[in-house]
């Protein structure tokens, strides 16, 4: 008997109820859902951000990977959580800004979710195989314009980082390609290595990973170390494309004290060193932003979405 | 490649390392065996807790010391399964077939040695073919797309569906249930609500850990607790008291850890199958082969060999899209990326060529780990045993407990404790009725990537599916080809056991 009670409080001690401990927020490990699939450049950048936070936060942030639905499998994991700052959504500007534009979705990304800050952006570029004979991206549009639509190009998820962009592109060149969707930014870049398409748009943090394999035709921003492509812009495309925000957000009702702490504890990676060696790394950029100042600019972005999603659905 | 082989021996055993290496990888090994151990607490969970101590190792201890992580979790989930029928994950459900009856025929140390004999060797031989192959397997990788992928998961299901115990009938009727239940929720292309009935429970769809302990631990402590078993009450659970593996036994289990080995390792290589159809597929070739078939699912070690083998089977080839290629092939591998990425090393075709000797470290520090898993793991054993030393009275509301805290710690969702009674319920007359559930995880666990390389492939074949199949798709198009002819064969020689076994039922009947 006194071995069974002894082997129950071990166990209880280590699943750690959370009605047994009693400390201070955080108490207990926080589990951050990435909405998207494994080895896409969210995968890669919370790996490393998770992994320093602790020593700001006083535990660790355990990623959880919930890909489906563009998203949206994820996200609703996120709002159905009880808002008690244990489950936070790593995600992007596409899901928390646009989707709502295109469909009634379970949750209402601008009032069920609130800011922790933005750790980065990222520009997508247009990438294909290094054996690829398409030099430039109007040498893409011209395959598209050539097969009648039935070039085969990739994105990873309906409404997602590189869906919308690449729709983006595909109505500046007016032109119709064949648009195939993949589980996420990794199994996009197999199906390209692959051959089962020919050109995707992707981050330079993944795109560096492939070294000699593949060739960048265009990016959203300069990019010196791809070898500083051509951007979007000097192409000739009036406006930003394909600037996705890595944002860290919490249930709106997490009482405002934890996010708080959230918030103090992301703003004082930009200054770890740590930090700033795995994300150069990485290849990433630092622009953080802290949740008041993104606020400010969410709702405006999800607007100029709105007419965005129309013209696109339109056509 | 070979000069990067022969060079990755001082990286391990130059300067001191070697010892640190093997006492990280048997750290890692205790954690995972720990932590795996306990049911709703994951592998997966598990290293992503140890992640960051890894980042701040030399690449060389901090990465071996997650694959011991990584290691001894999988074969700690495989411990719940045999002892009392909770399954952790996916990959032990076929463990839960003749775990549990060993464990009452007193054979729950016999049982728990296959698992670890049978896992250690199976991973082991898969490590040594990985580290022969990384080349071709990379090749291998590449030829799985969307419609490949598509055909080979329709095909499993129906391979796993016609070796279950049920009749063909039943057992299509678990396979539509299952792949019902797995539409319940967001369709995974465009996101539309499906049989949510406007619950909101339902819309993130049905959570499968809680579906898992429901189906398979529930009805059994129900049983248990109906049939009041009196030597089963009596009787006290001791480990160290049993009975260990001869042998004789272990010779006998050979040809079926081979077979599963020889599975697992070839499933490992199509990226996106992984270890539940490597488990299932070799539990159910275990059993096509066996002059004994009839014994499967009433305590058979050969049932504990099979699927443990196939699933570790799995672990070496799994690893090379992420050192090749630099995908990795589901979360674990994922998180073995992010420890890469975080010492400078980015894993992808310039990491083999420049570095491959690290590459080639790593894949040994596999090997070590297996040889040091097969020691830790064998003396740690009785230790274990020390903790289920309890009355077997005592066993039922422990299950229960760890039923109930299983489903919870998953996700701390109150909703999973329902999803865990409908399913425990609904498993329970399953079982009465003489249902095989097997179908219906099977379905369930593979109809999402199921339904999405459909998807994919219809969105690839644009207007005429048939003619890109045909033309650009002649692997996919021989699968399909094939899946009629496999499934008609496996269909009749389950029906031929069936009778067999049904004749023999009979003829014991009339004798007693």
């Amino acid at each position: 008997m006194n071995n069974l009670l002894k082997t129950l409080i071990a166990i209880l001690a280590i699943i750690n109820f959370s009605w047994i401990a009693k400390a201070d927020y955080p108490e207990k490990p926080i589990t951050m859902v990435i909405p998207f699939g494994p080895g896409g450049s969210h995968d890669l950048n919370a790996r490393v951000f998770t992994s320093i936070i602790p020593q700001y936060l006083g535990n660790a942030i355990i990623v959880k990977l919930v890909p489906g639905a563009s998203g949206q499998t994820g996200t609703a994991m996120v709002a159905q959580a009880k808002p008690d700052g244990y489950t936070l959504l790593f995600t992007h500007n596409y899901v928390d800004q646009l989707q709502h534009h295109v469909k009634k979705l379970p949750y209402k990304p601008l009032s069920d979710f609130v800011t922790v800050g933005r750790l980065n952006y990222a520009a997508a570029c247009m990438i294909v195989l290094s054996k690829s004979k398409y030099q430039s991206v109007q040498d893409v549009f011209d395959a598209a314009k050539s097969s009648n639509g039935k070039l085969k190009l990739g994105h990873s998820g309906m409404w997602g980082a590189t869906m919308v962009p690449m729709a983006q592109l595909m109505s500046w060149g007016k032109v119709n390609a064949n648009l195939t969707p993949f589980k996420g930014g990794g199994p996009m870049v197999k199906g390209l290595l692959a051959g089962d398409v020919e050109a995707v748009l992707h981050f330079p943090s993944v795109i560096k990973g492939q070294g000699s394999k593949v060739r960048t035709l265009a990016c959203g921003a300069k990019e010196k170390s791809l070898g500083t492509p051509p951007t979007f812009e000097e192409l000739g495309f009036t406006g930003q494309i394909g600037y996705m925000d890595r944002i860290l957000m919490a249930p709106a009702k997490t009482p405002p004290e934890r996010i708080k702490i959230l918030q103090d504890a992301l703003s004082k990676l930009k200054d770890d060193k740590t930090f700033k060696k795995f994300m150069k790394r990485l290849g990433e950029n630092m622009k953080f932003m802290s949740g008041p100042d993104y606020e400010k600019i969410r709702a405006e972005k999800s607007n100029n979405y709105k007419s965005l999603v129309k013209q696109m659905t339109k056509g | 490649m070979l000069e990067s082989f022969f060079n990755s021996f001082p990286l391990l055993l130059g300067s001191g390392n070697f010892l640190t290496i093997i006492s990280v990888i048997a750290l890692g090994l205790l954690i995972g065996l720990f932590v795996g151990a306990l049911p709703g607490l994951t592998t997966l969970m598990a290293m992503a807790i140890v992640l960051p101590i890894s980042f701040f190792m030399d690449p060389l201890v901090g990465i071996p010391f997650l694959i011991g992580v990584y290691k001894g979790g999988i074969f700690g989930g495989s411990i719940p399964a045999i002892l009392v029928s909770l399954p952790g994950t996916g990959a032990s459900v076929a463990t839960t077939f003749d775990g549990p009856p060993l464990t009452k025929m007193g054979k729950g140390r016999k049982a728990l040695e296959t698992a670890l004999f049978s896992s250690v060797i199976a991973d082991f031989s898969s490590d040594i073919v990985t580290i022969l192959l990384i080349g071709p397997i990379a090749l291998v990788a590449l030829l799985i797309g969307p419609p490949e992928l598509a055909a080979i998961l329709f095909l499993s299901i129906l391979i796993i569906s016609s070796t279950s115990s049920g009749s063909v009938g039943k057992n299509m009727i678990m396979l539509a249930a299952g792949l019902f239940i797995a539409m319940i929720g967001q369709d995974p292309i465009a996101a539309l609500s499906r049989f949510t009935f406007d619950v909101f429970e339902l819309r993130a769809g049905v959570p499968l850990l809680p579906m898992l302990i429901g189906l398979f631990a529930v009805p059994e402590i129900l049983i248990n607790i109906e049939t009041k078993a009196k030597e089963f009450v009596k009787t006290k659970l001791n480990l160290k008291k049993e009975e260990k593996l001869t042998w004789e036994e272990f010779l006998k289990l050979r040809k079926t850890i081979l077979r599963s080995t020889v599975i697992g390792t070839t499933i490992g290589m199509i990226p996106g199958v992984g270890q539940v159809v490597a488990a299932f597929v070799g539990y159910a070739a275990a059993k096509n082969s066996s002059k004994t078939p009839e014994k499967f699912g009433k305590g058979e070690l050969e049932g504990i060999a099979a699927p443990e083998a196939a699933n570790n089977a799995v672990n070496g080839p799994t690893l090379v899209p992420l050192l090749t290629l630099g995908i990795p092939g589901d979360n674990i591998t994922a998180i073995l990326l992010g420890a890469f990425i975080a010492h400078g090393l980015r894993p992808g075709p310039e990491l083999m060529s420049e570095q491959g000797s690290i590459v080639f470290a790593i894949l040994l520090c596999m090997l070590i780990a297996n040889i040091l898993f097969l020691i830790l793991g064998y003396f740690t054993m009785p230790l274990f045993s020390k903790v289920v030393t309890i009355k077997k009275s005592y066993l039922i509301p422990l299950t229960i407990i760890f039923a109930f805290a299983g489903s919870f710690v998953f996700r701390h969702n109150p909703a999973d404790l329902y999803f865990l009674l409908f399913f425990g319920i609904f498993g329970y007359i399953l079982k009465k009725l003489q249902f095989d559930v097997t179908p219906l995880v099977m379905a369930f666990i593979l109809a999402p990537s199921l339904e999405y390389a459909f998807g994919q492939t219809l969105s690839l074949g644009d207007d005429n599916v048939l003619m890109y199949l045909l033309s650009e798709r002649p692997i996919a198009a021989l699968i399909i080809v094939s899946t009629p002819v496999i499934t008609w064969k496996l269909f009749q020689r389950s029906k031929k056991l069936r009778d067999v076994a049904t004749s023999l039922t009979s003829s014991q009947v009339k004798s007693s």
